[in-house]
């Protein structure tokens, strides 16, 4: 493994006890559908995106949307750990005038670009920023990253049909398919397999991903990164993986992240009733003994 | 969409966009114009409404413009959540806005819920321009309010209330006739002409009239409205809307508050209408000149009983 991808893994870990932290410390919030999106986090804010935390309004940065907002603890501990906000501010978390709403707002929280939270909004504000983009004329990016229950919503077929339309290849989405959403497993909840079929059918670019694995995703990232930030002459033939056919030059990618809900803290894995729970002092110790790294000073 | 290629050629920022309401909306000139401004999702209003965030988080003026009940009802979590919370720079035209609006299309597309919803929602500007002219004034206007704003449409075929450029000064009550103060007739919209045909028949039967457009529904112009209240005692509201939530309610509310006088409300008593033509409409529910003038009969006759 190379340095780098210690250094991401590092950091993956880092948030990952960022956020059994910042929920143990507000009582309150969503640790098992943070964890599945850590390691994508962790390659989008310290690999892949365009950022300068300290102009968090720079008109060239990189955007980034989660749509599944109620894994915000998870963008906070990012957010705090690149040096948008302060880590100790962590512990504010759904407190009565944080900054740390129970799920995102753009008002005053540095590094926050989108309101999310209510499900499915991600791709459709996300479109409009990348159009925004476009007319500008900045190379920036607009990452938007998904849950796969969310994808019930009808609002995100809508999208689906516009972004290709609009040939946003400065979009890059991302599901984070753990495969189980707040009731349960989402192919029991709907119909929503076979997911790359259907995005496939809707004009998009679909790119399998082991959403675990470091090198794997900024591989893939930064080349769908490096894409979106090229002319349409320059993305003809430019490949994303080695095993799968370039996409066309006009069609936008979607990243198909293969997760487990709960990653990382061995007890929460693949167990739904960390949906939304605190842990206990005795699961919090124990979160805190497999994690390492520093605590919300 | 009058007045948007007026805001088009001096600020770039302006967008349009549609949900297959480009020609509803008499855009296409527009869209002819200025190519790049517009952004058409299909028929998909929440989308359209989320998309409108997104290139107002980013800094450009969308104007999101549809049918008033598919902006406000279809996409009412969108406008609530996305634009109105952020407080975007979104504005948001809605035609068909009224029974009379509607006309022949029937309850599907009548929208007389739409204030009644948006009132209710923090930090949006609604504005009820009451005929074509003084709706391309509203457009322009709109744009220079930070914030969502809502801005009510009819048909387009719409009674002519105000000569051309007569002044769309947002946030005011635009005091239209003073005659005397034995009652205060407020209005907008479509209502307007026949509050006007109403006011010369009291003032005919001797009675002073004072009739006030509220075409700013929200922020009310409360000190302005407590005025007139204070000055005629007594008060008609009349609009096409149910007469729940809609501008009556609004003035009751600021009536109660501060200044407590009787007041009959005109508008659809909360029932789905028919289709049919548009004046036919208005006569049928209750929203005739006679209605009006009898409205204002009542509350003198309230007013007057009190006094005893």
């Amino acid at each position: 493994m190379t340095e780098r991808i210690t250094r991401l893994n590092t950091m993956a870990t880092q948030l990952r006890r960022d956020v059994v932290n910042c929920i143990y410390h507000a009582g309150d919030g969503h640790p098992g559908p943070c964890m599945s999106i850590i390691d994508i986090l962790t390659a989008l804010y310290f690999d892949v995106m365009r950022l300068d935390s300290n102009d968090p309004k720079w008109n060239k940065r990189d955007r980034f949307i989660l749509s599944k907002g109620h894994a915000c603890p998870a963008l906070y501990a990012a957010l705090a750990r690149k040096g948008y906000i302060n880590p100790a501010e962590l512990k504010t978390l759904r407190a009565l005038g944080s900054r740390l709403q129970g799920h995102p707002v753009p008002k005053d929280t540095p590094g926050v670009e989108a309101t999310s939270g209510s499900l499915g909004h991600g791709l459709s504000q996300g479109c409009g920023m990348a159009i925004a983009a476009r007319r500008r004329g900045d190379d920036c990016l607009v990452f938007v990253l998904t849950g796969d229950g969310e994808l019930n919503e009808g609002i995100i077929w809508e999208a689906a049909m516009t972004i290709p339309k609009y040939k946003l290849t400065n979009l890059i989405a991302i599901i984070d398919n753990n495969g189980i959403q707040s009731g349960g497993k989402v192919d029991v909840i709907s119909n929503l397999y076979p997911l790359r079929e259907k995005w496939e059918g809707f004009g998009w670019y679909v790119v399998d991903l082991d959403g675990h694995n470091m090198k794997e995703i900024t591989l893939a990232l930064e080349k769908a990164a490096k894409r979106g930030r090229a002319s349409r002459e320059e993305r003809e033939g430019m490949e994303i993986v080695s095993n799968q056919a370039p996409p066309l030059p006009d069609q936008p990618i979607i990243f198909i992240a293969s997760t487990i809900k709960g990653k990382g803290i061995p007890y929460m894995e693949g167990n739904n009733a960390w949906h939304k729970r605190v842990p206990t002092d005795e699961e919090h110790q124990i979160a805190m003994e497999i994690l390492g790294g520093l605590d919300l000073e | 969409m009058q007045g948007l290629d007026t805001l088009a050629e001096k600020d770039d920022r302006i967008m349009l966009v549609c949900a297959d309401s480009l020609l509803a909306m008499r855009a296409t000139d527009f869209v002819q114009k200025y190519p790049d401004r517009y952004v058409e999702v299909g028929i998909a209003e929440q989308n359209a409404a989320a998309t409108s965030a997104g290139l107002a988080i980013e800094g450009l003026i969308p104007f999101f413009a549809t049918y008033a009940g598919f902006i406000t009802m279809r996409a009412c979590e969108q406008i609530r959540t996305f634009i109105a919370y952020p407080n975007l720079n979104v504005k948001m035209a809605g035609v068909n806005g009224g029974i009379a609006a509607g006309e022949r299309e029937g309850v599907t597309h009548q929208f007389f819920e739409d204030i009644g919803i948006l009132r209710t929602i923090a930090n949006i500007t609604i504005l009820v321009p009451a005929d074509a002219d003084q709706a391309r004034q509203a457009t322009i206007a709109a744009a220079g309010i930070p914030g969502p704003v809502y801005i009510r449409l009819g048909s387009g075929r719409d009674p002519v209330v105000f000569e051309k450029n007569s002044p769309f000064i947002p946030f005011k009550i635009n005091i239209m006739q003073k005659n005397g103060n034995d009652i205060a007739l407020f209005g907008n919209g479509v209502l307007l002409p026949r509050l006007i045909k109403a006011s010369k028949i009291l003032s005919d039967k001797g009675i002073g009239v004072t009739l006030v457009e509220v075409h700013t529904v929200k922020p009310l112009d409360i000190e302005g409205i407590t005025k007139v209240l204070k000055d005629c005692g007594a008060a008609v509201t009349a609009e096409d809307h149910n007469i729940i939530g809609g501008l009556g309610s609004a003035i009751m509310e600021t009536a109660a508050e501060n200044y407590p006088v009787p007041i009959e409300r005109i508008g659809l008593r909360d029932k789905f209408p028919s289709s049919g033509l548009p004046d036919e409409l208005l006569d049928y529910y209750e929203m005739s000149v006679n209605d009006i003038v009898k409205a204002a009969q009542k509350a003198i006759t309230r007013k007057n009983s009190t006094k005893k």
